[in-house]
């Protein structure tokens, strides 16, 4: 269990969110000896509170606190509240996440250099490369267990049925089709299980064979005596001194009353909604926009990769469920290649949901979803094989994050009001990926498919972005904030622009090495 | 949503697949195991019911659990229930000269429902549906799906790695 530290401990880094960023941070700095308090809005579960339950896991572990979303998408029709499926608890979305993690390609890193200014988007080049993050992707895949790369050693997991059925259809149509690098154990590996193939690593994996901050970086960081975890404690705002340095957080602790801590630094890492949230809510003064604000960026470019599904209905079995969760991906279109009439790539990448989430998500919203073909899709679920489609999602000005100006939250706090529209890119992507998965499905014999369109963001990123120039980004190439020395930003929000590939293992090297930049400034008395 | 001409099992054939012409899935009528507000009020729970099997219409899914799945709606809101359906009456009487239930054609009524998908009525049945039916452990069978595994290890020795013999 946690040690206690003192609120007027100032020699703190005080980290916010224990999800992928912050609960690697917490571990990282830990091991290397330095101190924090991790604040965790939500709360502490068990591997016993784990259960194979699609909705009693969303309802016990989501964040359900009001947040609205606004723009013109069927996303914003069927999910006015739900704009993202996050988690609220200790170990945040690694929890629910399904491990894939796979490394961002070369060129994802300069889309701007690559396909030069595009009309109604804010895409910029990164502030670092793929060399640069090399090492750190290396040392990622290790901590995290993932399978099919040379720093585990560790094996994929083999073939699932639904993986077969799938990667068939690839060779039909002479697609690009491997078996997924999941951060899932293939043998005891870290102390840790391995898989079981339950089906169900969307809901938190029982066996612990899935890498999660919830049993492995908190845990260990705990274990060092160098860290505090405190869940159930929101982060209401960053206090600054008169120099404009973080002094601290003011938060509500368990038992609804407010407390301040003080920090040597703090570390924002409570996910792209709530990060950009927590620096406009710290408005003050001297940051009338709020901190880390002078670029007017933060809360800007908020992208969640264009997605939506594919599931095709055959005359067969298939039972997808039988699986890891995302067992393979078709990576024939994940290069950039305009002449498909889109910039960045895509993945198709299989993914099965259970009965409960595929009655909601087939054809979601109140009014959608029923009647007699809707019935027959449904009773076609065991004969069905199925993509989460995963694209490059151009950086908007306009997808943002604001404050509500009048509704509050229990905490008091202006509910965050999310703005998400498509580019015209992304549009034409997401139904160029339409078309391919309906040619690959039906090459081996589908029958029907539907297109699914996309449901609640699982991967949300951009709003407070790194860039070289304080002018045009919130940090620099570090997370650290190029207006505040001592504020760091630690999660996806992070990121210059989505990429094809799921955010987490870059999210985990980018704190990697963050942790490293830290640890090697405080020794120099730099911060 | 895409509406392309398609291919169907037939209902005897779900049926077959699913084992539930075995276990008498077809004793759909029988009232002994609906819920109590269904009994006190036979006249509504059959209107409710022909609603609710065209929401979500499958052949081999007994009536209580249609009707198991509104009770919180009914003992919550009864009222407005009766409402909706008397709204939904009106409209039928207007296009067809008859109520709702007694529309024999699936697709006028199907056509009917389109109306009113957007009234809160409509979200509330078939929300309290979607839970009912898909979310429910004792109708998985019926749709092949196997639900919580972990406690029989997964499938990771229960064939996941199967070779579909189809392809
Ligand atoms: C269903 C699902 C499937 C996914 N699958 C994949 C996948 O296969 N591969 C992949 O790469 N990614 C996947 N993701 C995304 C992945 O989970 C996220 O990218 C990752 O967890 C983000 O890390 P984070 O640190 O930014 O935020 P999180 O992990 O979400 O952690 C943020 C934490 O901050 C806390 N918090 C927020 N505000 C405050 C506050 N004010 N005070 C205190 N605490 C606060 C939250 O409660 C939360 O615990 C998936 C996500 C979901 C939901
Ligand atoms: S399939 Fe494997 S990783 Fe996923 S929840 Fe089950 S045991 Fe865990």
């Amino acid at each position: 269990m946690s040690r206690q530290f003192d609120l007027n401990d100032d020699g703190l880094v005080v980290i916010i969110g224990s999800g992928a960023g912050g609960g690697t941070l917490a571990n990282e700095l830990a091991q290397k000896g330095i101190r924090s308090v991790v604040l965790e809005a939500g709360k502490r579960f068990t591997m016993e509170d784990i259960e194979n339950d699609e909705w009693g896991m969303f309802n016990k572990i989501s964040w359900l606190d009001q947040r609205n979303l606004v723009g013109p998408s069927r996303l914003a029709e069927d999910f006015p509240h739900l704009p993202a499926w996050i988690v609220k608890g200790v170990g945040g979305s690694t929890i629910h996440w399904a491990g894939v993690a796979m490394r961002f390609q070369e060129h994802e890193f300069k889309m701007k250099t690559l396909n030069g200014a595009i009309p109604g988007a804010n895409v910029e080049d990164w502030p670092l490369s793929l060399q640069d993050l090399e090492p750190y992707y290396a040392l990622a895949e290790r901590k995290m267990g993932v399978c099919g790369t040379e720093a585990t050693g560790m094996p994929f997991h083999g073939k699932s049925t639904h993986y077969q059925v799938i990667e068939a259809g690839a060779n039909r149509i002479g697609a690009r089709c491997e078996q997924a690098h999941l951060a899932i154990n293939t043998r005891p590996f870290d102390g840790r299980a391995p898989c079981q193939v339950t089906g169900f690593c969307m809901q938190g994996c029982r066996f612990g064979a899935k890498w999660s901050t919830m049993y492995t970086e908190i845990p260990k960081a705990e274990a060092t005596g160098n860290v505090e975890v405190r869940p159930n404690c929101m982060a209401l705002r960053i206090e600054h001194d008169r120099d404009g340095k973080a002094t601290g957080v003011l938060y509500v602790d368990a038992d609804g009353v407010e407390q301040f801590q003080k920090a040597r630094l703090v570390a924002v890492a409570a996910n792209s909604i709530e990060s950009p949230r927590l620096l406009l809510n710290s408005a003050s003064s001297l940051f009338p926009d709020g901190l880390a604000n002078s670029s007017g960026q933060v809360g800007k470019n908020y992208m969640t990769h264009v997605t939506g599904g594919s599931y095709a209905e055959f005359d067969h079995p298939v039972h997808m469920e039988r699986s890891t969760v995302v067992p393979g991906i078709v990576k024939e279109w994940d290069d950039n290649d305009p002449s498909r009439g889109h910039v960045g790539g895509y993945e198709l990448e299989a993914l099965h949901l259970g009965l409960p989430f595929m009655a909601a998500f087939l054809d979601p919203g109140a009014a959608n979803g029923w009647g007699r073909q809707f019935a027959r899709s449904m009773e076609n679920y065991s004969r069905m094989a199925g993509f989460w489609i995963c694209g490059e999602d151009l950086a908007l000005e306009t997808n943002r994050i604001t404050l509500h100006p009048t509704e509050r939250d229990p905490y008091g706090l202006p509910v965050p009001v999310v703005h998400k529209a498509d580019h015209d890119n992304d549009t034409r992507m997401r139904n160029h990926a339409y078309r391919m998965s309906k040619e690959l499905f039906t090459a081996i014999g589908a029958h029907h498919v539907n297109d699914l369109p996309p449901y609640p963001a699982s991967h949300n990123m951009g709003t407070n972005r790194m860039h070289a120039n304080a002018r045009d980004g919130v940090v620099n190439q570090w997370g650290q904030s190029h207006d505040i020395d001592n504020l760091f930003i630690s999660d996806g929000s992070q990121f210059t622009s989505s990429g094809t590939e799921n955010p987490t293992l870059t999210i985990v090297a980018l704190t990697i090495r963050q942790a490293e930049y830290i640890a090697e400034r405080m020794t120099r008395g730099e911060l | 949503m895409t509406a392309s001409p398609r291919v169907t099992l037939s209902r005897r054939r779900f049926l077959s697949l699913t084992g539930a012409l075995a276990a008498g899935g077809l004793a759909l009528g029988a009232t002994g195991l609906w819920p109590r507000w269904a009994l006190a009020e036979p006249a509504l729970a059959r209107r409710l019911l022909r609603l609710g099997r065209d929401i979500y219409p499958h052949e081999s899914i007994e009536d209580r659990y249609y009707l198991a799945s509104l009770s919180p709606l009914l003992e919550e809101q009864r009222d407005a229930v009766a409402t909706g359906l008397d709204d939904l009456d009106r409209r039928a009487r207007a296009a067809h000269g008859s109520d709702y239930a007694g529309i024999e054609d699936d697709a006028e009524r199907e056509v009917l429902l389109q109306e009113i998908q957007h009234t809160p009525f409509f979200a509330q049945v078939k929300g309290n549906l979607l839970m009912g039916i898909y979310n429910n452990p004792d109708l998985w069978p019926l749709f092949g799906y196997g639900g919580s595994s972990w406690e029989q290890g997964g499938y990771r020795h229960r064939g996941f790695d199967a070779t579909p013999d189809w392809l």
